[in-house]
């Protein structure tokens, strides 16, 4: 059988959450922290004995290579074991270390998904910014350490423009709103390509609504044990934050009807057993609130998601605006807040209206502008939307032929994976 | 994770997951060594298809695998022919309301079908264990003791199951013993490397440690096959290079003597190409991560050997200073 013959694997290494699985399917097979648990007593070991016993240091040598765990295993190991020391080998949505990328990868393919990497085409995924010696240095640690067939390093952004592409129309020009959990980026892409140089992304994430709610949490004085607190903001971020459209009738709402909207967590202090609960009030609404008004969260940078999105728009290409306004995609999983869409609509609305308006205004009655559609998508799968889009894409006949192979990789080295067709004319 | 896990992790968190709350599902996934698995619910939310598409199913069907199908599915094997699925060998159909209740039952349920693939292929491995009990009988009531070791030995019927291109594992039971071969074949250069030296510490291994003195023997060629497969049918035709490597296995009765510890040689076995080739990735990884650490250490000696500029004045004998310009 031929690798083309089998299905493509596709993995989506967010600095949050990988997604993967096998293409044609509708959702990932394995959903899973991005975090390795070395064991760190080996690399000391070899160190300290790196003249003296040769016997110690080859069979450390020899365990080294494969104690360490991934994903959730992960992070219960390190959290009971004080030998293993957690890592996370993407930061801000960028590769950060490489020693524990590979064994990330090593373990996604051969425990999870369960298939020899010889034997399967890869769709791996990069962000829009990734500077190519990263594609290089990522292609040769496929080809060289995994001998995959054939990889495609596919750019996040346009693959989750291609998530929509399937179930409703056949749109390839819109502007990507990828927010997070390390990086959040704004894309305009036309036609399937990336317009570079009105690429934005700004420093709030998924992270930092964690942050935020984690620190609302401390200063109301919740009870929670301090090692804990991160893990339950992110919790509490995870289930019950919601997007409101008003914050002063949603903070008169809590307060006539606490019942109704204070939800409560629970859970138990890993040192001594017992358990705690804690409340998450205000918190729910005011955890997303901080990309529509960033002042709340931190000083440095106070540009609204609406106004960077429609300055991004604006520095695109004249004729391509109207259709990046009418098509505005979500993805990430910290867009999944509830009608975080709707409010991200409605306040681009408003900045488009007041525009068109104005211009209006200084024509005078002679000419009328159209007006501007703006619509904001969201699907059901917009968290994993990134990997649905490869999977769609990598379930294509086209997908083999725009594949890197491993006989091109060897015949003109690593510099192949350097260049993504989809930056036309950018490197 | 040092050794890598018999059961498929995909059909266990699908089946954990959907025994709690039945909804619609289509996944097609994949196992070692070009095993297809298809699992559905094509027409109600609480019927689960599970169809499983396995290369060497020509051969297994030839040495048992239905029967040990039936034996250990039988309730769960579909007969309803709407049910079975074009290209794939095995499809089983699990109602949910059916299933034991929540507990150790059903756990021990999601297990079981989590190991399809390794019992479907240990159909070959049991009809040698058996066919060596045979023998062995066979040879103890015609042969004196004093006699047995002269005696010529008998040797059961060779399976060959071509489990992947170009590959298979050859089982053949003896009256003392059952020999498994399981031939491999490495496409990269640097594996093939990494593969020798691997096997032939496994097999070192042996001798040096006396407390896996029971294990069983190992011996690992290369190119040409070794002499229990060499009169094989179709060994003519396997290609005979560097790049192939032959393990032979020399079971004895001890490592097959209780059902636990035959069905646990056997899945060991199933999944030894699969490991070996896991191991070589894993020390590939290993070896990078040695020569990144390496090479920064090389850069922090660069870096300290970096001439320091010397920024002191230089006056005249006047007191005035010189600019450079």
């Amino acid at each position: 059988m031929d690798p083309t013959s089998r299905p493509a694997v596709v993995i989506d290494n967010g600095t949050g959450y990988t997604k993967m699985g096998f293409a044609g399917n509708v959702e990932p097979c394995f959903i899973t922290p991005t975090a390795v648990a070395v064991n760190e007593s080996f690399s000391d070991q070899t160190r300290a004995t790196a003249k003296g016993n040769w016997l110690a240091q080859h069979s450390a040598g020899v365990m080294a290579d494969l104690d360490f765990l991934i994903g959730e295993e992960a992070l219960a190991r390190s959290r009971s074991s004080s030998t293993y020391s957690l890592s996370y080998p993407i930061r801000n949505g960028q590769v950060d270390n490489w020693d524990t990328m590979e064994k990330f990868w090593q373990q996604c393919i051969f425990n999870y998904l369960r298939c020899d990497p010889e034997d399967h085409y890869f769709l791996l995924t990069e962000s829009p910014l990734t500077p190519p010696e990263t594609r290089e240095y990522t292609g040769e640690i496929m080809f060289e350490t995994f001998n995959v067939p054939g990889l495609y390093i596919a750019v996040q952004p346009v693959l989750a423009l291609a998530a929509g592409y399937t179930t409703t129309k056949c749109e390839m020009t819109g502007v990507v709103v990828d927010v997070g959990d390390g990086a959040t980026h704004i894309v305009p892409v036309a036609d399937g390509y990336v317009i570079g140089n009105s690429i934005s992304s700004i420093p709030l994430t998924g992270k930092d609504v964690t942050q935020f709610i984690q620190q609302l949490m401390k200063e109301r004085g919740e009870h929670i044990p301090p090692e804990e607190s991160f893990d339950v903001a992110r919790r509490a971020k995870e289930m019950y934050c919601y997007t409101c459209s008003d914050i002063v009738k949603e903070f008169n709402k809590h307060d006539r009807e606490p019942s109704k909207y204070i939800k409560r967590l629970t859970g138990i202090k890993p040192k001594t057993g017992a358990p705690y609960t804690c409340d998450i009030g205000y918190e729910r609404f005011l955890g997303p609130e901080i990309f529509f008004h960033p002042e709340i969260y931190n000083n440095d940078f106070t540009t609204p998601l609406q106004d960077v999105i429609d300055k991004c728009i604006q520095s695109s290409p004249i004729d391509t605006r109207r259709a990046l306004y009418k098509n505005i995609v979500l993805s990430g999983g910290s867009t999944m807040f509830k009608d975080f869409h709707r409010r991200l609509q409605r306040d681009l609305k408003k900045i488009v209206d007041v525009r068109v308006r104005a211009s209006n205004a200084r024509l005078g009655g002679d000419a009328k502008a159209q007006p501007v559609e703006v619509n904001v998508v969201s699907h059901p799968i917009q968290r994993y939307a990134v990997w649905f889009g490869g999977s769609v894409l990598a379930s294509t006949a086209e997908f083999y032929e725009a594949c890197h192979t491993k006989a091109e990789y060897e015949e003109y080295g690593a510099s192949i994976c350097r260049s993504n067709p989809v930056f036309k004319g950018m490197y | 994770m040092i050794l890598l896990e018999s059961h498929n992790t995909i059909i266990k968190n699908v089946l954990t997951e959907r025994f709690v709350k039945p909804s619609k599902i289509d996944v097609q996934f994949v196992d070692y060594d070009n095993v297809r698995f298809h699992l559905s619910t094509p027409t109600s939310k609480t019927v689960l298809v599970l169809s499983m598409g396995i290369h060497c199913w020509s051969d297994l069907k030839k040495y048992g695998a239905p029967e040990i199908l039936e034996r250990e599915f039988g309730e769960w094997v579909s007969n309803d022919p709407n049910l079975k699925e074009q290209d794939y060998d095995v499809t089983l159909v699990l109602d949910l309301e059916k299933i034991p209740e929540e507990g150790d039952d059903r756990d021990a349920l999601i297990d079981h079908f989590s190991m399809l693939k390794p019992i479907i292929l240990s159909a070959p491995f049991h009809r040698a264990y058996n066919e060596h009990s045979q023998l062995a009988s066979k040879h103890k009531s015609t042969f004196q003791p004093g006699m047995a070791d002269q005696a010529p030995e008998e040797r059961g019927e060779l399976m060959i199951i071509h489990y992947r291109e170009e590959e298979a594992i050859y089982v053949q039971a003896a009256n003392d013993r059952v020999t498994i071969v399981i031939s491999t074949l490495f496409t990269d250069e640097t594996d093939r490397v990494f593969g020798k030296v691997f096997l032939q510490e496994f097999v070192d291994a042996r001798r040096r440690s006396s407390a896996i003195g029971t294990a069983p023997q190992v011996m690992y060629t290369t190119r040409d096959p070794p002499l229990e497969v060499r009169n094989a049918p179709g060994i003519a035709g396997v290609k005979r290079s560097e790049d192939v490597g032959w393990i032979t296995f020399v079971l004895f009765p001890r490592h097959f003597a209780t059902p636990e510890i035959a069905s646990d040689t056997t899945f060991k076995l199933e999944l030894f190409r699969d490991y070996l080739h896991y191991h070589i990735k894993a020390s590939k990884t290993y070896m990078h991560s040695r020569m990144r650490a390496r090479v920064a250490s090389f850069q922090q000696i660069l870096n300290r050997a970096k001439p320091e500029v010397i920024q002191d004045e230089r006056k005249t004998a006047t007191g005035r200073t010189f600019r450079s310009r």
